[in-house]
């Protein structure tokens, strides 16, 4: 619980901190998160494959086989400030990203089908922060285009990585991976995923 | 680090955005820096490599909060790199070694430093004539000053070399036997001006990042670069050029001997320039000397050079005969400068000299030279291998000031400025960097005469080539003795029998020399954790015991102890004294001691007080009838170095050749001393990877860069890999005939090998990729060849080795 209040109190500090910078850099704020509809929660970005998340939160068991399935152990249960959604297997960009295993084993794992092979992989789309990107800022790098598990979802244009918003599955490798001094990425969730 | 430590970290860097803002970032990129009242801010050169960026550094309650471009810096001018952005951090590793500690039965056990100290000086009184110090390109310039004159001046023994053996010395040659004198004529300022840029296998868009930049930032700004990339491998720096010449590895020099045929044959050369500035020179096959060489007629050298036609060096290099036309006709153009920029590519060869001059000569022949933008310039890997060690002189065969122990004169001088009595340095250079250890790893009874070896500031556990012989085979020998002074665990500490904690970067004053000739200096900041000292006290602290033991040695010629720094009063500092050693500034001290023998071979070094106030100067700094201190930015040309003769025009006042001229070398191409065959097919080249430095003992220790660049891999071309049934991520394993390693391999990541050609980074500890490289090298600078050897790749089998 403790760990919890902290996350999001660092949280809070760096969003503080990033639109200080931003509006001293003269950088446009980023922009507005996509309207959401009220029974949503909080954004919670689930593994790949979710179904809409209305039936997302109707049918997940909470069984963790989509945890324990996982090979690199990026999915986790969602803690007690997603409210009614905690219990339920979400990707917490602090800490980890989907490496966008080619066999899917969450999915497989996955027995009241609320992860399906026939749904979009999509978890979430990357944003770059051009004012925290080092390529944008004038400084050779490379590594988040290079890590990239999504092929053509982060195209390197003049040196400067552009996210692909359509290919782009919001995994979250390129936030694990950024060096940057302020983490110049920041994974968008997709709450309102189509039905 | 713990997560309040990391917390404080981002917020920091996070904080460290506005100032830059709020300066109105004269130029478009740095990032952006907060600051918050009460930090203060101070300027210091990057930690990390030869580029030598200035950044500020943020201190709020004797802790190092924040990190800055520094926008005063002429290098960087606010940028840094992804490295130098986290130096900060290096400091605050969870493991920072805080107590000396002495291995007993097997294990490492923490001792006082009174011990420890005594400890070094008993190993040194067992024999002073087996005792060696390894020192370091990222010792501070005073670091260097006490280990040279603790060891020559002190110990009269020459077995003091440094790990730029490693990385530089063939520059060193290069240098020496066409100039007659160490280090560039040109300046980063080149960079700014040449028309073309070519990279002689040479990552520097990885290596030298910020240098880089101001060429490719060039472009953003509508100017024209072209940059060729000559490479045996496609890598980051190849995005950015024009041109990609892919060569097959050792055969530069046909390239560079074509470049010179063409340029010959053609009647293309500057035939001005060479009339009165170059003399022409081959290796005496009776008496190999890459100093002086055996004279030789312009018409000899273009006959020597005949046989290299476009179609014989495109059979030797891969090259096509149409590119190597196509750079020549480029050095024939007088309306263009050109800029030649090289590093560990060409410095670590066994041919490293020969192709080194051969650079030197192209530039020569063609007149590029001395002019902005004209200029054949070395990269360094070390922040002050220049500084410290090229110019300093701590290589077993050289005296402060670009001097040699063998020469009688040199001796005397230093024993002028040293004030020791006569005869104390040894004639005897010492021995080299790969001898050195291997007399260290060799048993005593079988000619191992050196029983106890102090590494100061360096890694060479991890950094030697071939491992098992130069550094593992220690293991077991009962009398060897191994000193490692450090910061962190490293591999060396692994095998060292006593460990010294280490003051880093800004817990301690220091002076570094960058890649163009740029001496900066930085005052401590913070305190060192726990017992950690200065590496320069360390060496202050030894002499001075082994004076009280009554070591002649450490007697200079009225008796006083060899290290006596007085105070403003004229009391001398007991500095050997821990509670005493920041009495006075003990770097300023030997700075001050040091800076004579700068004016030797025109080096001249600005007073203490110039750097303090300066982001560096690049030397040779002369006063100005005003007072004022001037540094030079482009040597040997008269209109902006002060000991050009006027009239000259260009003047190579410390030729070989004592007649102003500088030595265009013939040097032929040879086949490689080992290359792939039926059991070894593949060609094996290793190097460094942007976010981490040198043995990655620090970089690996800043979250951000280690997530970045979490382990090592084997890069490998689509291929071969095909060929092997391997994908990413999958494991291979390499085998020489020195080791075997298995690594993931990474296919189309970060660079892209050509088929039969694989490279491996050595930045991580835990896959020494050294055990598997040659320790052969070149024989003029004895600098081994971590470029080229050949290995056996081999599927691992292995159930679910995929992730
Ligand atoms: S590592 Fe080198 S290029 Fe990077 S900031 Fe430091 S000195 Fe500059």
């Amino acid at each position: 619980m403790s760990n919890d209040a902290d996350i999001s109190r660092r949280d809070f500090v760096r969003g503080r901190l990033l639109r200080t910078v931003r509006a001293m850099a003269g950088v446009p704020t980023p922009p507005p998160a996509p309207q959401r509809a009220a029974w949503v929660p909080l954004p919670i970005r689930r593994p790949p494959g979710a179904v809409p998340e209305a039936r997302f939160l109707a049918e997940c068991t909470r069984c963790n086989a989509c945890i324990q399935a996982c090979p690199v152990g990026a999915i986790t249960v969602a803690p007690m400030r997603f409210r009614h959604a905690a219990g339920t297997p979400m990707i917490d960009q602090a800490t980890a990203a989907c490496v966008m295993c080619p066999d899917t084993p969450c999915i497989s794992a996955c027995e009241p089908g609320v992860l399906r092979k026939d749904r979009p992989l999509k978890m979430g789309t990357a944003w770059v922060d051009r004012s925290n990107c080092l390529a944008h800022r004038g400084t050779l790098c490379t590594t988040c285009s290079e890590r990239c598990p999504v092929p053509g979802a982060l195209r390197v244009d003049g040196g400067k990585p552009a996210i692909q918003d359509a290919t782009c599955t919001g995994c979250g490798v390129c936030a694990q991976v950024c060096p940057a001094p302020i983490n110049a990425i920041a994974i968008l969730p997709l709450p309102d995923r189509p039905a | 680090m713990t997560t309040v430590d990391r917390r404080e970290f981002i917020k920091s860097a996070a904080m460290s955005a506005a100032v830059a803002a709020a300066a109105g970032s004269t130029r478009a990129f740095a990032l952006p820096v907060l600051t918050a009242p009460g930090v203060q801010w101070n300027k210091a050169p990057c930690r990390f490599c030869g580029t030598g960026c200035h950044v500020l550094v943020g201190v709020e309650d004797g802790r190092v909060v924040g990190i800055q471009g520094d926008l005063k810096a002429d290098v960087n001018k606010g940028l840094l790199c992804v490295k130098g952005y986290h130096v900060g951090q290096i400091l605050y590793g969870k493991d920072r070694l805080t107590t000396p500690l002495l291995r007993k039965d097997g294990r490492l056990v923490p001792i006082s430093w009174e011990e420890a100290i005594d400890t070094v000086a008993r190993r040194v009184l067992k024999d002073p004539k087996g005792f060696a110090m390894y020192g370091s390109g990222q010792w501070t310039i005073p670091e260097g000053c006490a280990g040279n004159k603790f060891m020559k001046g002190g110990l009269s023994s020459n077995h003091l070399d440094g790990n730029p053996r490693l990385c530089m010395s063939s520059a060193v040659t290069g240098f020496l036997s066409t100039y007659g004198v160490d280090e560039p004529a040109g300046v980063y300022d080149d960079l700014d001006q040449c028309d073309v840029a070519i990279m002689w296998g040479n990552n520097m868009a990885e290596m030298h990042p910020v240098v880089f930049s101001r060429i490719v930032d060039r472009r953003s700004r509508g100017e024209k670069v072209t940059i060729i990339d000559f490479g045996t491998r496609r890598t980051r720096t190849t995005d950015h050029a024009d041109e990609f010449l892919l060569f097959k590895p050792n055969s530069d020099l046909a390239i560079a001997n074509g470049i010179a045929h063409l340029l010959v044959q053609n009647n293309a050369y500057d035939k001005d320039f060479v009339a009165r500035h170059c003399n022409f020179r081959q290796l005496d096959p009776e008496k190999p000397d890459a100093m002086q060489g055996k004279p030789m007629t312009f018409d000899e050298y273009a006959a020597a050079l005949a046989e290299y036609t476009p179609e014989r060096v495109e059979q030797i290099s891969g090259v096509p005969a149409d590119k190597i036309r196509l750079l020549a006709a480029l050095f024939a153009r007088r309306d263009i400068r050109i800029t030649s920029l090289w590093c560990m590519g060409m410095n670590q060869h066994t041919r490293g000299t020969a192709i080194n001059c051969l650079v030197h000569g192209i530039h020569l022949l063609s007149g590029h030279f001395g002019k902005p933008g004209d200029a054949p310039t070395s990269l360094t890997g070390q922040p002050s291998a220049c500084g410290t060690v090229r110019e300093v002189g701590t290589l077993c065969h050289l005296l402060p000031g670009g001097r040699l122990v063998a020469n009688e004169d040199h001796r005397k001088h230093a024993e002028g400025f040293w004030n020791l009595p006569e005869g104390r340095i040894n004639p005897k250079p010492g021995y080299h960097t790969v001898l050195l250890f291997e007399k260290f790893c060799t048993p005593t009874d079988k000619g191992g005469d050196i029983h106890t070896l102090w590494v100061q500031v360096t890694n060479p556990g991890q950094s030697l080539p071939n491992l098992h012989k130069l550094f593992k085979a220690k293991k077991g020998l009962e009398d060897k003795f191994l000193i490692v002074s450090d910061v962190y665990p490293t591999a060396t500490t692994e095998l060292a029998d006593l460990v010294l904690p280490s003051a880093l970067w800004v817990e301690k004053n220091g002076m570094y020399g960058n890649s163009e000739r740029r001496t900066q200096q930085w005052f401590k900041m913070v305190d060192p954790p726990g017992q950690a000292r200065d590496d320069c006290w360390q060496t202050i602290a030894v002499a001075r015991r082994l004076f009280d033991l009554g070591f002649e040695g450490m007697k200079n010629k009225d008796a006083e102890f060899l290290f006596t720094f007085k105070d403003k009063g004229g009391k001398p500092v007991p500095v050997w004294d821990w509670n005493h050693y920041y009495d006075i500034n003990v770097d300023e001290a030997f700075f001050e001691e040091y800076r004579p023998f700068s004016k030797l071979k025109q080096k001249d070094l600005a007073p203490y007080a110039e750097y303090a106030r300066t982001r560096g100067l690049r030397w040779p700094v002369v006063q100005q009838p005003d007072g004022s201190w001037r540094e030079t930015r482009w040597r040997f040309s008269e209109f902006d170095d002060p000991y050009v003769k006027k009239g000259a025009g260009t003047q190579f006042y410390n030729s070989v050749t004592k007649d102003d001229k500088a030595l265009v070398w013939f040097r032929p191409w040879e086949p490689p001393p080992e290359g792939p065959d039926a059991d070894y097919p593949y060609w094996l080249c290793t190097g460094r990877v942007l976010e981490h430095w040198h043995t990655g003992s620090m970089t690996r220790r800043v979250p951000q860069l280690h997530r970045a660049m979490p382990a090592a891999y084997v890069e490998i071309s689509s291929t071969d890999a095909a060929r092997l049934g391997v994908r990413s991520g999958e494991r291979v394993a390499l085998v020489s005939r020195r080791g075997r390693l298995e690594l993931p391999c990474w296919i189309g990541g970060r660079g892209d090998c050509p088929e039969g050609t694989v490279f491996v980074p050595f930045f991580d500890e835990s896959l020494l990729i050294n055990e598997l490289t040659l320790d052969a090298h070149d024989p003029f600078s004895k600098q081994p060849d971590y470029k080229k050897c050949a290995v056996r790749v081999e599927r691992v089998v292995t159930t679910g080795a995929a992730r």
